[in-house]
Parts: C-alpha cells; structure tokens; sequence
C-alpha cells in the first residue's frame, strides 16, 4: 500500500482545527488560523451540519460544503461578520440541553483581540485567572448568553481577528476588570 | 455542473486514514467535549482496519489530530512494544508518516490503553486514552438512555452508594482501575481502565486529553487546568495503589506503578509498567546519556 | 535494554499475521470471481452486515478473511469509512421491487399472486455425497411458466391499509436527502424510526435469529404471521447534478413484513429490510420491530437492548478484545483486593 500524501485541504483543515482546538481548551489565548474564519468553516462544515452565515460571499462557500443554510434558531454553527448580526444570532441559536450539552451551537464571530475592556478568564483550561483585553464584543454579549444557559446548555463562542482566534468556551467565566 | 463535480480523484486511502468528512465530524464533537468537560458526547464512530474494543475510539480521535510534525507514541498496559500497541503505531505511520517514538518527552500525541506516563505531560502534549466503557454508571444503571438522563440530572446517589456499600462490607473502596471522578464539579467520567494511581495526573494536568470510546461511540475531554476529584468520602481519603515502596527488579525504579510478575519460587517480582522509563532507568544506569522528565510522583508520593 | 528483548511485540505480530495469511494461501482474481459465483447467499449476508452492496468486494473480503464472516464485515465496513459519499439514491418503494420471490402467510392468495421463487423451503436437505466420488452433482433446468408473473407486486400492506386493517404507524415526513444516517450519527435512543431500520439492516444475522427466536418463543408480546416475505432487485435511482433522475445499477434486497393483532383491535406490522438475500434475517428482525414498541426496558426485545446487541462489528470486536492483556486493571484490583484483606486482619481483635 502506497503511502497516502496529505492533500492543501489536508493541511489547512488540520491546522484550522488544530488552532480551534487549542484556542478552546485555553480559552484566553490566542491562536492562529492559517486565512481566517473561512477556514474553521472548511474544517467543520458539511452536509451533515446546518449553518447560519450572516456574510453572503462566506455564506455561498459554506453551501459549496453541501451544508444547510438555515436561520439561526436552527443552526448549529453560525457565523456572524458583525456585532449586531453576533447578537441577533445568539439570542435565538439552540443551546442544547444537559441531555445533549453537544446541541449547543457554536458561534463564530468578530472582535478586536487585545484591545479593548480587561476581561478575567476562569474556569478549565485556565490556570488560575486570564486577563485579556478584547474589543468590538456587542454590549451585552455575555450576559445574554449566560441569561440564555443554564450550564451544560451553552452556546461555545469563537472570536476571530483577522487570522487570529481567542474561544470561550461555555465553560468559562468571564468578568470585566 | 457534472458527475465530476461530486467526485474526486481516487485514491486507495485518504491521508490519516478516515475521509474528510469523518475528520470534520470528529472535531465538532471534539470541540463540544472540550466545551463540556467530562460529558460524554455521542459520534458516529466509523469503522477501522481493527476491531472494535482494540482501540478504534482512540483511534479515531488519533488520526483526527495527526499532523505532517505530530511525533506518535502508543503505549499498551504501559509498553510501547506490546503487541497491539505496535499494531496501532504502525497503522498510523502506515497511513500518515507520523514520526514514532517510545520517548514520553518526545511524543506530541500519546495513544494509550489503561495507562498514563509516569513523566509529566506538558502543555503542548495531547493524551488519548481508549475507553472501552465510557460510562461510569453502567454498574448500576446498564441501560444507556436511562443513565444519560442521571448525567443530565447530576443524579449520582446510586454510584455513592455503590462506594459507600464497598466500604461497609470490605472495610475499603473495592474499586480497582477505572475509578470514578467528578469532572469540573459536573460531569462523572470514567477515567477508562487506567489504575487509581494514574487518576489524579489528569486533575488540573498542563496536557489536554481526550478519552473515545470507538465500539460504544461516544467521546470525552479533560482540558488543561480542569478539576478531575475522584468520588471519596470526606473522612476516607483517596487510595492510590500501594506501590510506592516497589522497586523495579529491572531497571531499579522506585515509586512507580508496577507489574507483578509471580515468580517459580512463590514469591512476586515487580517491573515498571512504564516500560520506556524503564528502559530510560537502565540506559542512565549503564551510564549513556538519557533524559528523564519530572516525574507525577516523587518519593512515591503524588505532587501536584 | 531488557525490556527490548524480551517482548518484541513488533515481530511477533508480523510473523503472526504471515502464519494466518500462509494458511490462506494465494488470494488470486480467480478465487474471488469463484467465491462470488459458489456463495451468492454468504456474500449476500456479509454485503448487508457490511451495509455495502459490492459483491466483488464482499467475496475479496470472505477470500481475504478465510472466511470469518465477523472479519469478512469489518473489512468491509473499514473499506467504507475511506469512502467519500457521493450522493443519496432515492427511496425504494414496496411496489417497485423486481420481485424473484413474494409469499405471504396470512392469507391463502393475495392480490398479485404467491410467487415461490428460487426457494429449498420444499426440498429435502440430503447431502449430494456422490459429489465426493466424483460425480456432478448437476441441477434440473427449470421449464418456465406458462404465464410468468409480472415483475412488479403490489403490496399486501396496502391492501389491507385499504381495507381498514392495519394501524398506520405514525410518519414523520423527511426530504430523502435528510433522512437520518446512523452510518454518520451516533444512536441514540429513543432511536429514529430510520437509525432502527438502518440498524436492523445492518446487524448480526445470527444475533437478530437469537434475539428474535426468543420473542418468538414468547419473550415478546407478539406472535409474528408473515404478511409478506419478499426477495427481488431495487433499481438505485439517483439525481444527475443536471435534475435528471437515473438508475446506478440493481441491488439484491430481501424484505419481511410480520403482523400481528395489536391492542387498538386493528393489526400492527413489524418490517425489517436488507441488502441480499437473507430470509432469516428480515423475518427476525421484523418479528423484534413488531415486538419493540412497549417494550420493558432490559427485555430481550426492547429496541435498545436488541439494536445494541446485534451490531456485528462492536459485539465481535468487543469480544474477542478481551484476549488483549488487562494485566494493570487486574493489578489494580488485586492490589484492593489484598488492601481489604489487610483491613479485615487489623479489625481482629488481639
């Protein structure tokens, strides 16, 4: 048997997810994506997932994925471009049930990392406390989704900055500083 | 649009064996355990060149995570040349030239069935254990859907009780491998087979590690820095296994969990189930030049 | 470097594997187009277990497996895993199937006619061991019927359903392209009626006669009759991305309806299909889908007792993993074992 050769898909989608992982599982650091959100939309989208995207030019590749474009009461990714459209989005998408916490869905949207309110990082994955400044957040963003979930129900949240991602995850608790 | 369109080259094998859309699968579900630690998140499981019960759970998460770099090591009880240890590892350099090693300090992903290295895993290390029963209420609720439903309502009574029971009638916890831990003060996990002395290097570890389950199709996460507290009573402590006075008859080792290997005469010899720290120990004490990392445990005591 | 050389774990399970393929011998064209043509019925089971129709394949992996149907399916369905999934054909329907073989137990005739079809149900099984001294043993030739019947059948189920008989049981209506997959979902319970047909289609032909035997013999509430037992050929339609719908090709089917008088006073249908042949199979499993609604949690019969017990690839798998060593879980237990032992001798009053 001839040894198979990995693919650009190949590599891009392992180093998108590769990026997510670690971003979620140390909420509060940041990682980087090899283009953008585009990618983590290659690395986890097919037909088997139903899709919100507030973009029409990222929504047309996420449909080329064989994905449902959906509302986002209905998506189990979505992916925002602004603060209002983030908003918008996590007020309605499902958020699972601590029968299946899996159901959240997960929301991918824009910020500016390292600028902005000092926000403080506890929970797993972090070691003791994480302090990181992020910026362009809608107001109100997380207390809508704490308002929304009762833990393991959660709605797992991916900022993105250009190539650069920072997760928080359901798991974490955040407060401004 | 064409036939073409929905088709691809062919190719006898994908790279990392599992097809894309197996991989992208893998890692949603891997994201939400990792959202979620300790909770058992429910996939599709596709099936391996190997059977079921044999490691395919790990696997699957495994070849997910494999990377061009990704430096592979894959122990079984322990050994790195146990036979299906090296079935595994030759699968994977087989189907994506991962570079193998024995070497704890060298590997950036770990395959493991029923153990976790005895040297400290850092931050940049994943750690897959194979799970052959994710779920730890199984012995006293088999029916799956049910004892779903006791993880939604945090509904452990009967799993205390089950303990609580052991210590009236043997005067101690009888739980042997696989012992029961509350998971970010949430979710109780079975930490798969590994023995009780391995538990606490998953709380609050620096290393992220994933626990699948292939046959049973279900998949869990520990995350850096996440509490992991086996089930005790307040007044009985946690009871790792007494092998802290053993010493490897091998390579000398002390204060490591070890085989007992009974001997003609009557008696029992021990080895360090760890094999390559035991090859490290011997290699040192011949005088070569060998790096052995921090230890989980020092002087046979657990050091957080 | 002790360590190194007593295990040895790389070698020894290269030779291993060279000891089983040597008895094997050379796995030639020749022997899987010869495997194919003398086993229909076993390349059959191991296609449905398999959940993948390519009879070329399945006698390669009976060839490369000697023959262990239980590796013969993992092969199979390992080879699956690796490819991509192209499209979805259309749904089969009951009155479309190229029908070989349709009977049914509950009525004398039916609208349609019984057709027998290729069956030994009548045959008497004795040994042809003139074979073995070197006779052929060599068929009678078939002399056609006057009259064949037509190629399509109506089905029973419908004409029943006409006449008020059967209770419908509740339909969820789904777009072809969503119906669930449980080879790309996990299942879970209470199962989709589409993971629960999947399932049965896929499992183990001797766990679904086991598990269905015992609710025959009065595990289960319900007695089976079979309303419609049925062989034939399913044409797999599927869209050309220009719109137009086209047949890929034929795949053998079996299919079992099993009835029974349910509670509401009309009759309930237990329906179990398959890729192939396989009329043990389809009759079991329809005889556990008649039984599973109602039934106690634990029981023989209940849904998820019987769909998880009948996965070909997790039971043997799981089965014949305990050869692997456990010796750090049996350490672990003899080291509490000897602990309470302690523990007993210090209560011991001096």
């Amino acid at each position: 048997m001839a040894l198979p050769h990995p693919t650009p898909d190949d590599l891009r989608d392992t180093d998108a997810f590769e990026a997510l992982m670690w971003a979620m599982a140390r909420p509060g650091t940041v990682r980087s994506l090899p283009e953008g959100a585009a990618d983590l939309a290659l690395a986890l989208l097919d037909r088997e997932t139903r899709v919100h995207a507030e973009d029409p030019e990222l929504a047309r590749r996420i449909a080329a994925t064989g994905a449902a474009l959906v509302t986002p009461d209905r998506a189990d990714h979505a992916f925002c471009t602004t603060a209002a459209g983030a908003m918008a989005a996590l007020a309605v998408l499902p958020v699972g049930s601590a029968l299946y916490p899996d159901e959240g869905a997960t929301l991918v949207m824009p910020a500016i990392i390292g600028a902005g309110p000092l926000l403080g990082l506890t929970g797993p994955g972090i070691e003791g406390q994480c302090r990181l400044r992020l910026g362009g957040l809608p107001e109100g963003l997380l207390d809508l989704r704490s308002a929304r979930c009762r833990y393991p129900e959660g709605i797992d949240l991916v900022l993105v900055d250009g190539r650069r991602i920072v997760g928080l995850p359901r798991s974490v608790a955040v407060e401004v500083l | 649009m064409t036939l073409s369109t929905l088709t691809r080259p062919w190719a006898a094998i994908s790279w990392g064996f599992l097809d894309a859309s197996a991989k992208r699968e893998m890692r949603r579900k891997m994201i939400k355990a990792i959202a979620v630690p300790g909770c058992q998140m429910p996939y599709a499981s596709r099936e391996v060149p190997m059977a079921r019960g044999w490691g395919t759970g790990g696997l699957q998460v495994t070849l997910t995570l494999l990377r061009t770099d990704s430096v592979v090591k894959v122990i079984d009880q322990g050994a790195d040349d146990s036979v299906n240890a090296a079935s595994i590892r030759r699968f994977l350099s087989r189907v994506s030239a991962a570079a193998e090693t024995w070497d704890t300090l060298e590997a950036t992903l770990i395959q493991s069935r029923h153990r976790v290295p005895e040297e400290r895993l850092r931050e940049d290390q994943v750690l897959v254990l194979q799970v052959p029963n994710p779920e730890p209420l199984r012995p006293v609720q088999p029916n799956m859907s049910i004892a779903r439903q006791m993880h939604a309502d945090a509904d452990y009574g009967r799993l205390w009780l089950v303990l609580y029971e052991q210590m009236v009638r043997s005067g101690r916890i009888m739980q042997g491998a696989a012992y029961p831990a509350l998971v970010n003060g949430r979710h109780v996990m079975t930490p798969s087979p590994i023995p009780r002395w391995d538990v606490p290097k998953l709380h609050m570890a620096r290393h992220l590690t994933f626990l699948s389950a292939g046959r049973e199709k279900r998949l869990y996460a520990v995350p850096p820095f996440t509490r992991v507290e086996p089930l005790v009573f307040s007044d009985v402590p946690y009871k790792v296994e007494d092998h802290a006075d053993l010493v490897c008859h091998r390579s000398g080792l002390r204060g490591v969990f070890m085989n007992e290997i009974p001997q003609d005469g009557g008696g029992s010899a021990f080895e360090a189930s760890d094999s390559h720290l035991g090859i490290k120990a011997i290699r040192r004490a011949e005088g070569a030049a060998t790096t052995i990392g921090p230890m989980w445990y020092e002087e046979g005591r657990f050091r957080p | 470097m002790a360590y190194v050389a007593t295990r040895g774990g790389e070698r020894a399970i290269e030779q291993a594997e060279r000891l089983y393929r040597e008895a094997l011998g050379p796995i030639t064209p020749e022997r899987v187009a010869e495997l194919r043509l003398a086993l229909p019925l076993l390349v059959d089971r191991v296609m449905g277990e398999a959940s993948l129709y390519d009879p070329d394949l399945a006698a390669l992996a009976l060839a490369q497996a000697g023959g262990d149907l239980y590796e013969a399916v993992l092969l199979l369905r390992a080879w699956r895993t690796t490819q991509p999934r192209l499209t979805i054909a259309e749904p089969v329907r009951q009155a479309e199937i190229l029908t070989h073989r349709r009977i049914s137990a509950a009525f004398k005739d039916i609208p349609g006619g019984q057709i027998l079809g290729p069956t030994l149900d009548y045959a008497h099984r004795i040994l042809a061991t003139e074979v073995m001294e070197g006779e052929t043993f060599t068929p009678a030739p078939v002399t056609p019927a006057a009259t064949p019947a037509p190629a399509r059948q109506p089905s029973l189920a419908d004409w029943q359903r006409a006449n008020g008989l059967v209770a419908d049981p509740p339909r969820s209506e789904v777009a072809p392209d969503d119906i669930p997959d449980v080879t790309r979902e996990p299942l879970l319970f209470p199962a989709s009626r589409a993971h629960s047909l999947q399932s049965l289609a896929r499992a183990d032909t001797g766990g679904l006669l086991a598990l269905g035997y015992s609710a025959m013999r009065g595990y289960g509430n319900a007695h089976p009759t079979v309303n419609e037992l049925r062989l034939g050929e399913a044409e797999v339609m599927v869209r050309h991305p220009s719109g137009a719908l086209f047949s890929a090709g034929r795949v053998r089917v079996s299919q079992a309806e099993v009835t029974s008088k349910g509670k509401s006073g009309l009759l309930d249908l237990g329906f179990c299909a398959t890729f192939g042949w396989n009329e043990v199979k389809v009759i079991a499993g329809a005889t556990l889908d008649l039984n599973a609604s109602g039934a106690a949690k634990g029981s023989p019969v209940e849904e998820e007792f019987v769909l998880y017990h009948t996965e070909p690839v997790e039971a043997s798998g799981f089965c014949i993993h305990f050869k692997l060593p456990h010796y750090v879980t049996f350490q672990s237990s003899l080291d509490a074992l000897r602990g309470a032992k302690t523990a007993e001798k210090d209560e011991v009053p001096a």
